[in-house]
């Protein structure tokens, strides 16, 4: 009997590769002239996807851990702002990008602060954050978009570690890949990453336990805030802009892309595996449509369509295990 | 009417413990000791402070005044961290365990065995985990199965077995066998006895008088956040203590 009810479990943990393969197919298929293959297209979707995918991957331990940041999307075009504001004041990128890095984890910390400080719901919390830190920046950067081209064009190798190649492979995506691999480890091997799945399963316990639920929740934010630090360099970078537009709409995006890669809206559940895919299906799924010629409002219908349909699997496998282990 | 047991250590004892919640007193001067190798169980109607006592016990709540002695030596238990420090480890109610976490991560929750930065030895964990398990006789197939795959008794068993593993020299649980089947009932009883049989002394709440009396050598009674009555399981009833509660709530029977 304990044999079966594991099983379910192992379904759903492994649903998002399959999820994975299945929209890779379709889209290698379906897509005229299999455009969705050429190498070309699959280059721009490697340049791309970080942006978001970077910001997400802190995004999904944060859920895992329970709690929401909808900030990002203001906080990743505050950084570039700085960032840009650094390169016109000469300093040197490297040292502004090692700056900018702990800059962006005290807007986390500032989330973190709040949000354990009110014990109000994150998701409001930080909704606040992020119109409070876009509108302070438009009113700062009055909306114009700031090239930085010429300063990039000075430092070469910058530019080349951030938005180069490293053979036939972006080094977005190696620079994705690296902090996934680096968080993966620290979710699923360290003790600090049981304390965040302590957390968000059942925080009562946690704190039982010793575990000081505050300081994790307060850490991921910080993390975040790191993440989105670097992630708004290599875009500004790969744009050649700071633009006061970048990260529109990643908050709702990253909770999508973490989502269909299995993380629970509730705490306590998902793996780094599951994020990195769910990352990539929702590129894929939008860069295909895209492809197919679906007009543009289509993409976020099928979008919001697709992301509702894994909650429900992810929700209905999760109560017949429970049903079941009763 | 208090018979203490000449022949044990006390281990535990408390002297009038006083705890107010902004102006509602809670526990109004309660003294209160187990012995060592004892099992004590607490009754008492709702609100007569029995979940406050076991919550100073365990560091959770700090008591506003009144004196804790540890093993004849004077404590100050400030923090879970300070409790569990001493050896009194604690079995919440339905709070005990994450579920969706496998066992081992469970069992070590906050105390995970790591090498350099941080990171878990797991052959450790799971190995330990497993022992832990069987010293109180519960036989799982896996340390790596969430828990919330696990039945009742069963996951009151790992809670069981994570207050033990830790040196526990006092173990306190909170209505351990509250929504569980007969079987499982059984189950957590026989945890408790192994408990017992290790020298571990042991406290616990329930409202369950006939699983108390099939494994408590004496019986504590709460009422109004004082202690009314202590009395040997041999000496007394099902029927007479819960006359005694009764009547404890109903009068000014203290």
């Amino acid at each position: 009997m304990q044999g079966k009810r594991y099983r379910y479990i192992q379904w759903d943990a492994h649903s998002s590769p399959i999820a994975f393969i299945v929209a890779v197919l379709i889209f290698a298929i379906f897509t005229p002239n299999h455009l969705f293959i050429d190498p070309r297209n699959l280059g721009s979707l490697a340049k791309l996807t970080p942006d978001i995918g970077i910001v997400a991957l802190g995004i999904g331990i944060l859920m895992i851990c329970g709690e929401f940041d909808l900030s990002i999307a203001s906080v990743l075009p505050f950084c570039s702002y700085i960032f840009t504001m650094f390169f016109k004041a000469g300093l040197n990128p490297f040292a502004g990008l090692l700056l900018l890095l702990p800059i962006g984890a005290v807007f986390g910390l500032l989330n973190g602060i709040i949000v354990v400080g009110t014990g109000l719901p994150s998701f409001i919390i930080t909704l606040s954050m992020m119109m409070f830190w876009r509108g302070l920046l438009y009113g700062i950067s009055r909306m114009m978009p700031i090239s930085i081209l010429s300063y990039v064009s000075k430092h070469p190798g910058f530019e080349k570690m951030l938005t180069g190649q490293l053979g036939p492979i972006p080094m977005q995506i190696i620079w994705f890949l690296g902090f996934a691999v680096v968080l993966g480890f620290m979710l699923h091997r360290n003790k600090f990453g049981n304390w965040i799945y302590a957390t968000g399963s059942n925080p009562q316990a946690a704190r039982a336990m010793g575990i000081s639920i505050g300081l994790v929740k307060t850490i991921c934010y910080m993390i975040i805030g790191a993440l989105c630090a670097f992630a708004s360099v290599m875009q500004s970078v790969r744009l050649g802009s700071f633009a006061a537009t970048q990260g529109i709409g990643f908050e709702l995006k990253a909770i999508a892309a973490v989502v269909v890669g299995g993380t629970s809206l509730r705490g306590g559940v998902g793996r780094m595996l599951g994020i990195c895919l769910g990352v990539f299906i929702i590129q894929i799924v939008e860069n295909g449509l895209i492809l197919m010629q679906v007009p543009v409002f289509g993409v976020e219908t099928f979008i919001g369509v697709a992301v509702v349909v894994f909650v429900i699997l992810n929700t209905a496998v999760r109560r017949r295990v429970a049903r079941e282990s009763d | 009417m208090s018979v203490n047991n000449g022949n044990s250590e006390t281990m535990l004892k408390m002297v009038g413990i006083h705890k107010w919640f902004g102006k509602v007193h809670v526990l109004q001067g309660i003294d209160f000791e187990v012995n060592k190798a004892e099992a004590v169980g607490l009754v008492g109607d709702n609100g007569a402070g029995k979940s406050t006592l076991i919550k100073v016990v365990s560091g959770y709540h700090r008591a506003n005044r009144g004196k804790i002695f540890f093993e004849g030596q004077e404590v100050k238990i400030n923090s879970t961290k300070d409790a569990r420090a001493l050896g009194l480890e604690t079995v919440y109610q339905e709070q005990a365990l994450a579920p969706h976490l496998s066992i081992a991560r469970n069992i070590f929750m906050g105390r995970e065995p790591s090498r350099s930065m941080g990171f878990i030895a797991k052959k450790v964990m799971n190995k330990e985990s497993m022992g832990a398990l069987t010293s109180i006789g519960l036989h799982l197939r896996s340390p790596d199965v969430p828990v919330s795959t696990l039945s009742g008794g069963e996951r009151q068993g790992v809670a069981i077995a994570r207050a033990i593993h830790f040196e526990a020299k006092l173990v306190i649980l909170d209505e351990p066998t509250i929504a569980l089947s007969v079987k499982e009932v059984h189950e957590v009883l026989d945890f408790v006895r192994e408990l017992k049989n290790k020298g571990i002394a042991v406290i616990f709440i329930t409202h369950n008088l006939h699983h108390i009396f099939s494994i408590a050598d004496r019986i504590a009674v709460i009422a109004h956040g004082k202690l009314l009555a202590s009395i040997q399981t041999k000496e007394t009833s099902v029927d007479d203590v819960s006359k005694i509660i009764v009547r404890g709530t109903l009068g000014d029977g203290d």
